[in-house]
């Protein structure tokens, strides 16, 4: 049996030292009277701040956070997908990194965990944050209160009504949930003033959180986009470096899902800063076409722009994304240091339609027995994709992929992809 | 352990023509070794809001700032700070005005927005007999920093925080010590400097600090002379590490 010391890392993986250009600064728009940078202060746990800004190449994770990690289940296993291999019957090997195998059955609890932790070491009683899918949110929510911490959770109105069991299990966890536009924040009201049917989006739920946060002199808790939060996640990649070290695999090709970039970022970036791999490949949503349609610029990461401008590649912070059902894809930006690695063409992207990763799901829950998360099945598709292509030129390659968290809370919204595209 | 620099920024024609060079003059006494000058510009797109009201309060007294240029002392090392973004369209003329009293230039968007264009730059402001004074964040790529190091003419500037005047909590042992291996030239550091974070700093390897923000506040709160009082206090922490 493999030690777990041999796989679950001592330190966190930061990219930005290695990155081909300089990451640009958040800075305040023009015309600012305040200094929104000067605002995160007030809203960021200290520690947390102190990573995003400290720009080490690698940080500690502190023994107690570690010990935390392994009693959530860390290492999490990665498996080698050979019922898919034989149904596509392709030549390439396909290993994926399984997420789903976490307490709260996606990739979030990795930074929702050590948020709290920084959080509780600096005495702080309440966080709050928002969430898309729900998956954020439930990380937030039982992280907290494994470190008997309260939580508000912001969720997305669409997702609020469409995910019920995820809203359930947030207030098991002892949290505080509400839909987002709510009429708790001006932003809230705002929005359902001018349209209150507004299904509600990640940069409005952001928006609300930290305004929420702000009033109630509570700390806010950052689920994405940021680096400090792939700084945390890159214990997946490290680990599945250490994984396929020991059963001596060497990747070709990483693939993963992209909302803000947390996902993918943790999970790619400690292989491109390792040179491991040749091709990564980083999938989207063509309902919500930030890869072929968003530009580079700076924008504000949520949409009443009370952080400061990041530079990215957004759809623009007042888009309102369609209701697709992969609500953790829907948020309008990419993280700055994934725009720049696919600006740069060392990440590719692909984005793919709800019918056609609706389909890829299907295969994989026949194939493999898991259910994926809406959102990790546009991984799933970029892979059969990548691998029937192997298999046209009879290549011989490895691919991984982050399964980044299950569907067993997305089933309604399976149910309603099985009515409309069956 | 050497001689530690004190790099002063003050805005052109802060608080007003006559108390900017009296800063300048009285600054210089107390151990102020390089001047940056800020040339006021609309949008300091990388600056905290001190700086920022600095640039305000020059523009609201409509200062003639050609004029206080030709009035500046003559001071060896003067080093003018301006957005290459408000320069571009013309910025032969803007190095041939300031060739005669300046030794360099500090472009903080050189790198972060013309990369690229680097090297053109580079050579042009050498071209008008000027240094240039490279600007690094630690969000720059440790490649990157190790070779424009070699460039930057005086020193090379590693600015520590996102923006100039808000002590954002960081480490800034472990920033300065990242880079100082990889950084052959003087490294002076800046950036919303705490006087706990420039004895850090100057434990870590630096050769020296640059400090703004904190004597536009002091300018905005008690006057020059109390601006005067943290320069030097600044000298005698930098002296203490000689």
């Amino acid at each position: 049996m493999v030690d777990n010391e041999e796989i679950v890392p001592k330190v966190w993986y930061n990219i930005i030292p290695d990155l081909p250009k300089p990451l640009s600064p958040p800075r305040d728009p023009p015309s600012s009277d305040f200094s929104r940078i000067e605002l995160l202060r007030e809203i960021m746990p200290k520690e947390v701040l102190r990573q995003q800004f400290t720009v080490e190449r690698f940080v500690k994770i502190p023994d107690e956070l570690k010990e935390k990690y392994e009693i959530l289940g860390r290492p999490t296993p990665l498996m080698r997908a050979k019922g898919l291999e034989k149904y596509l019957n392709t030549p390439a090997k396909i290993y994926f990194k399984y997420e789903g195998a976490t307490p709260t059955g996606s990739h979030k609890i990795n930074t929702a965990l050590a948020q709290s932790y920084f959080s509780l070491e600096e005495g702080i009683t309440h966080v709050v944050t928002e969430t898309g899918a729900g998956q954020w949110g439930t990380a937030v929510a039982f992280s907290s209160s494994l470190f008997n911490i309260e939580s508000s959770i912001f969720m997305v109105k669409v997702s609020y009504n469409q995910k019920p069991m995820r809203k359930t299990i947030m207030k098991l966890y002892g949290a505080h949930v509400y839909p987002s536009p709510s009429d708790l924040t001006e932003v809230g009201k705002k929005t359902i003033k001018e349209n209150p049917d507004h299904p509600g989006s990640l940069g409005i739920a952001m928006s609300e959180a930290i305004e929420f946060a702000l009033k109630n002199k509570f700390k806010y808790l950052v689920g994405s986009v940021l680096d400090v939060a792939i700084l945390h996640q890159s214990i997946i990649g490290l680990e599945a470096i250490n994984q396929l070290n020991l059963i001596g695999e060497s990747p070709d090709i990483l693939i993963g899902c992209v909302g803000g970039g947390s996902n993918f970022g943790g999970f790619a970036f400690p292989f491109i800063g390792n040179k491991i791999g040749e091709e990564f490949i980083a999938v989207g949503s063509k309902e919500i076409p930030k890869f072929s349609k968003g530009e580079y610029k700076y924008d504000f990461a949520d949409t009443a722009g009370l952080l400061p401008l990041i530079k990215m590649i957004t759809l623009g912070n007042n888009y309102v994304p369609p209701p697709i059902y992969s609500g953790g894809l829907r948020y309008h930006g990419v993280a700055p240091s994934l725009s720049m690695l696919i600006r740069e063409g060392i990440v590719k992207w692909k984005e793919y339609s709800e019918k056609e990763i609706y389909e890829a799901a299907k295969i994989f829950a026949k194939t493999q027995g898991i259910v994926p998360a809406p959102e990790s099945a546009h991984a799933i598709k970029a892979v059969i994709e990548k691998s029937l292509e192997l298999k046209k030129n009879n290549e011989k390659k490895t691919i991984v992929f982050n399964l980044s968290g299950h569907g067993l809370l997305d089933l309604t919204n399976y149910e309603s992809m099985m009515e409309r595209w069956s | 352990m050497s001689y530690r620099c004190l790099v002063c920024y003050m805005t052109l024609g802060y608080p007003n023509d006559e108390e900017f060079i009296e800063f300048i003059n009285k600054s210089q006494k107390e151990g102020c070794d390089i001047y940056e000058i800020g040339i006021p510009t609309k949008y300091a797109k990388y600056d905290g809001p001190i700086i920022r009201r600095s640039y305000k309060k020059v523009f609201d007294e409509k200062i003639d700032f050609i004029d206080l240029l030709k009035k500046l002392p003559n001071i060896k090392k003067l080093i003018a700070l301006t957005y290459l973004e408000d320069q571009i369209n013309d910025f032969d003329s803007f190095l041939n005005i300031i060739r005669d009293k300046f030794n360099g230039v500090l472009l903080p968007d050189l790198l972060i927005d013309y990369l690229d264009y680097l090297d053109y730059y580079h050579k042009k402001i050498n071209e008008f007999g000027l240094k240039n004074v490279i600007f690094t964040t630690p969000t720059f790529p440790d490649k990157l920093i190790s070779k424009v190091s070699e460039m930057s003419g005086e020193f090379l500037y590693y600015g520590l925080r996102p923006t100039t005047g808000i002590e954002l909590p960081i480490s800034p042992d472990a920033l300065v010590s990242r880079v100082r291996g990889i950084v052959n030239n003087k490294l002076i550091v800046g950036f919303g400097l705490s006087l706990n974070d420039i004895k850090n700093v100057l434990k870590a390897g630096a050769d020296g600090i640059a400090i703004g923000s904190a004597f536009i506040q002091r300018i905005e709160t008690n006057g020059i002379d109390y601006a005067i009082d943290l320069v030097r206090e600044l000298r005698g922490i930098l002296d203490e590490f000689k």
